[in-house]
C-alpha cells in the first residue's frame, strides 16, 4: 500500500470505483473482473506480483452495504480461497458435480427474524406443578 | 401427560405461526406436510441485488420499524444512535476470560494472521475498561462466582461472547459434577461461537456478528417512542 499505488489504481479504475474501494475495501486495487455471482458480488483477480501481494490477489467487491463473508456463495468461496483454480463458470468439476437437489444459498441470517431457531417436538420431560385439591370426604 | 402434550402442540403451533411471516427460499423447513408448504409458498420472494435476503427477512419486523424514522425527531435520534453504534463497534475492547484451550485460539485472533487490531479490538485485562467479555473455555463451578463478579464490574453497555462448546453448554464436560452447563447460566450471552475449540476465524466472525448486533441498537428511538 503506497501513495503511488493508490494514484496509479485511481487512474486505472476511475474515481467512482476508486472511492468505493477506499470506503469498503480500505485499499485501492485494480485487476481483471473474473465474474459475478447470482447476488451481484463482483470478483477480481490480479496475478501480477508487482502490483498485488500474493495472497491478496483475489478479492470480492460486495454489492451490499452491510456486507458479510457469508454473502459469498460456496462456488465462489472455493475460488476466492484457492480451493479451486478456475472460477465456477470455467470449472468443469463444479459445472458437472453440482447436484440438482442443492438448495439455494442464503447468507447467515443470525440476528434477523429469518434466523433458524431450534425447537423441540418431543413431550417435555419437566412440567410445572399443577396443584389439584382433592375434595374432602 | 395430556397437559404436557397440549403444551407441546401449542408450542409447535406458536412456532409455525411465528415462522410463517418470514420463510426464506434457502431455508428448508423441518415440516414438509401440505398445509405447511402451502403457507410457505405465498410469502417467498427471490432475493435480488437491490433487495437482499436480509431485507426480506426484516420485512414487517419491529427492528425495521425502529430503523425507519417516522418524523424529524426520530430521524435525529436514529442518526445519533447510528453515531454511537459506529463508535462502539469501532473500538470493541474485550475482557479476556481465557479458561481453557479456547483461550489459545483467542490469542491467535490477536496474532498477526487474523489481526483483531484492524477492527479496533484490543484485549484489555481490566473489566472496568472493557465492554465485551469473551468467555473462552470450560466454566467450572469454582470459577463461576469470579466470572459473575468480573461481569458485574464491567460498565454498561456490555456484551458477552461465549466461545466454544464448554462455554456454550458444558460441551464435553456437560455431565461433570464440577462444571457449569453453559456460561449463560451465569451471565447473559450475546453471541455463541460453536466449536471445540472454535478457530480463530470463527471467533473473529463472531466479533463481526457482534458488530452487526451493535449496529441494530436504536436506544434513542426506543426511548422517544415510549
Amino acid at each position: 500500500m503506497s501513495l503511488w499505488r493508490t494514484v496509479r489504481n485511481l487512474q486505472r479504475v476511475g474515481v467512482r470505483e476508486w472511492w468505493r474501494q477506499l470506503q469498503y475495501i480500505g485499499d485501492a486495487k485494480s485487476g481483471t473482473l473474473v465474474g459475478a455471482d447470482q447476488f451481484g458480488n463482483r470478483y477480481f483477480e490480479n496475478r501480477n506480483g508487482e502490483e498485488e501481494v500474493p495472497g491478496r490477489h483475489r478479492w470480492v467487491d460486495f454489492v451490499q452495504h452491510d456486507f458479510n463473508a457469508t454473502q459469498v456463495p460456496p462456488e465462489w468461496h472455493s475460488w476466492l480461497s484457492h480451493i479451486r483454480q478456475d472460477p465456477p463458470a470455467a470449472d468443469p468439476v463444479i459445472q458437472n458435480l453440482t447436484p440438482p437437489w442443492k438448495a439455494a444459498w442464503t447468507e447467515n441470517l443470525t440476528g434477523t427474524p429469518g434466523a433458524y431457531k431450534s425447537y423441540n417436538t418431543v413431550v417435555p420431560k419437566i412440567n410445572a406443578w399443577d396443584p389439584k385439591v382433592r375434595p374432602r370426604v | 401427560m395430556s397437559l404436557a402434550l397440549r403444551t407441546a402442540v401449542v408450542n409447535i403451533s406458536r412456532r409455525t405461526a411465528c415462522h410463517r411471516a418470514v420463510v426464506l427460499p434457502g431455508v428448508r423447513s423441518l415440516h414438509s406436510s401440505t398445509p405447511v408448504l402451502s403457507t410457505q409458498q405465498q410469502t417467498t420472494s427471490a432475493p435480488t441485488a437491490t433487495q437482499p435476503v436480509t431485507a426480506i427477512a426484516k420485512e414487517g419486523s419491529r427492528q425495521l420499524s425502529l430503523e425507519t424514522p417516522q418524523n424529524k425527531a426520530e430521524y435525529v435520534l436514529s442518526t445519533l444512535d447510528k453515531i454511537s453504534n459506529w463508535a462502539r463497534q469501532g473500538s470493541m475492547w474485550p475482557m479476556t476470560f481465557g479458561l481453557a484451550c479456547c483461550a489459545v485460539e483467542m490469542m491467535h485472533m490477536a496474532a498477526a494472521r487474523y489481526d483483531q487490531d484492524r477492527l479496533g479490538v484490543v484485549f484489555r485485562a481490566s473489566p472496568r475498561q472493557s465492554d465485551i467479555m469473551i468467555v473462552a473455555g470450560t466454566l467450572t463451578n469454582k470459577m463461576a462466582p469470579a466470572l459473575r463478579k468480573v461481569y458485574d464490574q464491567m460498565p454498561e453497555p456490555r456484551w458477552v461472547i461465549s466461545m466454544g462448546s464448554c462455554a456454550n453448554g458444558g460441551g464435553y464436560y456437560h455431565y461433570s459434577y464440577s462444571v457449569v452447563r453453559g456460561c449463560d447460566r451465569i451471565v447473559p450471552v450475546d453471541i455463541y461461537v460453536p466449536g471445540c475449540p472454535p478457530t480463530a476465524e470463527a471467533l473473529l466472525y463472531g466479533m463481526l456478528q457482534l458488530q452487526r448486533k451493535m449496529r441494530r441498537s436504536r436506544k434513542g428511538v426506543l426511548w422517544y417512542r415510549k
